[in-house]
């Protein structure tokens, strides 16, 4: 069932909300080192997949290996290698940003004695260091991204699997994020990006997965992508708009 | 890197939660405020002020657990739900910490209230039972029967804050059955013969408590053995109360951090 190479491994992964399917026999292999980008149109299951590769939510039925970990059997130990940022963007408003990354170092299990500097070093990498000491209430909502990033990777994860990273942000803390998620993939981690932003998706991305209506439509590099929808302007808006289209689902 | 006792971070974040929030520090102003106006009755109301020592002690015995199973029930309603309602749930359990670690800390931050509480109160009650040899037996069993009551009642609305995950709701259902158990100690002594509200006395915390805190102070009767028929009913009341909250937490295991709505 498992290549070596794969570290995530999603097999016949389903979830219905009553009698909707939100995620149908989703089956995936995302490589170790690589960036794979998820889209899908609103509604899709990009969530949904996240949560449950997650272990936020529970599949009906079908198993997820993060890390040759059977996520069902060692939730624990799959946290302690993921980074995530999830959909839901609560924060401890009355937390200072210093506070908010002590609290989660500590649930990870982050030493005592590298605490403080983690956090400072993850404070300086997202651009909030001079931040440090005031409360999350203050901040601008790109503000609280780059802080929901740092907390991601306060655990040191060897995977990371973000819901619309730059959600919220302008082009210039896009284009921050987009250099810090390239620079964390060359220093080996594993990046799974859910987005609504296709040239983001495209800049990044090594392979690509298109999700619609719950089911994995296509999979692949551009260039594949392009191959399947057979299609004379092969940019990643109009792949993506020919294979979320009903023709396109019924051809792939 | 090293996972264990994460229940002493939930708890540290609640406590400061509560003490940046002024949330706290507000119940304890209103608590304070109670009491002296109590205390202001007592000593001032003509009918009041006549009142023999060992009923002064005992109404104000009653008047602490009173306000603060209220308070507590009120702090503890959103202690979970505001994890939910703020969209802070799925963040805290994608790290590696266990549900049991959770609920503890929470209860922890809960039962630290109670001890906060109990310490403003102190005061008052020093000065209440002044001279009296029954200061001692006033302290002990007003913490110990106050501490037992408030675990059954915190792991209920825990149970409750897990099943519902919504705050309004939470509270409504919390203080109607606080109402209903406090209804007991509102009986008249007629009303308290009939067999069915005999009953009921029997197995309600809060008549439990008063009973006990009457048996002691006004019935001097001061030792455990005295007093163990209404310290076993809270025991048991506990221990409902918790398996109601294993109940929850399997519950809550079952439909995930999301509830599938």
């Amino acid at each position: 069932m498992k290549k070596l190479t794969d570290i995530i491994v999603a097999e016949n992964l389903s979830k219905s909300y009553g009698d909707r399917k939100a995620v149908d026999a989703l089956t995936l292999h995302i490589q170790e080192g690589e960036i794979f980008g998820f889209l899908g149109p609103n509604g899709a299951g990009k969530t949904t997949t996240i949560r449950l590769l997650t272990g936020i939510l529970k599949p009906d039925q079908g198993e997820v290996v993060i890390d040759q970990r059977l996520l069902s059997q060692q939730k624990s130990e799959v946290a302690q290698v993921i980074g995530v940022i999830p959909e839901s963007r609560g924060f401890y408003n009355w937390m200072a940003a210093t506070e908010y990354l002590s609290f989660f170092a500590h649930l990870y299990g982050v030493k005592e004695d590298i605490l403080e500097e983690r956090v400072e070093a993850l404070l300086l990498q997202v651009g909030l260091l001079k931040r440090k000491h005031s409360t999350i209430g203050t901040f601008s909502l790109g503000m609280r991204q780059r802080l929901g990033l740092a907390r991601a990777l306060i655990n040191n994860p060897k995977i990371l699997l973000l819901d619309e990273p730059t959600l919220g942000l302008d082009p210039q803390g896009q284009e921050d994020i987009q250099q810090l998620l390239k620079k964390l993939n060359g220093e080996g981690v594993t990046i799974f990006l859910s987005s609504h932003l296709l040239n983001e998706v495209s800049n990044l991305c090594s392979r690509i997965g298109i999700i619609n209506k719950g089911k994995l439509v296509a999979e692949g590099t551009i260039d594949e992508l392009g191959k399947m929808a057979d299609l004379q302007d092969k940019t990643l808006t109009q792949i993506f708009l020919y294979l979320t289209s009903n023709g396109g689902e019924k051809d792939v | 890197m090293e996972v264990k006792k994460m229940f002493k971070y939930i708890w540290k974040k609640e406590l400061q939660g509560e003490l940046y929030t002024w949330k706290s520090m507000l119940w304890l102003v209103i608590t304070s405020l109670l009491f002296s106006f109590t205390s202001y009755l007592l000593l001032t109301d003509r009918e009041l002020s006549l009142l023999d020592q060992t009923e002064l002690m005992l109404l104000l015995s009653q008047i602490i657990i009173v306000v603060a199973f209220l308070i507590i029930t009120i702090d503890a309603s959103s202690i979970i739900t505001a994890e939910f309602e703020n969209e802070t749930a799925e963040t805290i359990f994608l790290a590696p910490l266990s549900i049991k670690d959770f609920l503890l800390g929470k209860f922890l931050a809960s039962l630290t209230l109670w001890g906060l509480l109990f310490i403003v109160s102190f005061p008052y009650i020093i000065v209440a039972s002044s001279g009296s040899h029954l200061t001692t037996a006033f302290i002990g069993y007003t913490a110990l029967l106050g501490t037992l009551g408030i675990i059954g009642v915190v792991a209920f609305i825990f149970a409750i804050s897990l099943l519902l995950r919504s705050t309004k709701n939470t509270l409504t259902t919390s203080l109607i059955t606080l109402l209903v158990l406090a209804t007991p100690a509102l009986f008249s002594t007629t009303l308290k013969n009939n067999a069915l509200s005999q009953l009921f006395s029997q197995i309600d915390p809060i008549d439990n408590i008063f009973s006990s805190l009457d048996n002691v102070l006004v019935d001097y009767q001061t030792s455990l053995l005295q007093n163990w028929r209404f310290i076993l009913s809270l025991v048991m009341f506990c221990v409902l109360m918790l398996m109601f909250l294993v109940f929850a937490t399997r519950k809550f295991n079952e439909q995930g951090v999301i509830k599938n709505d």
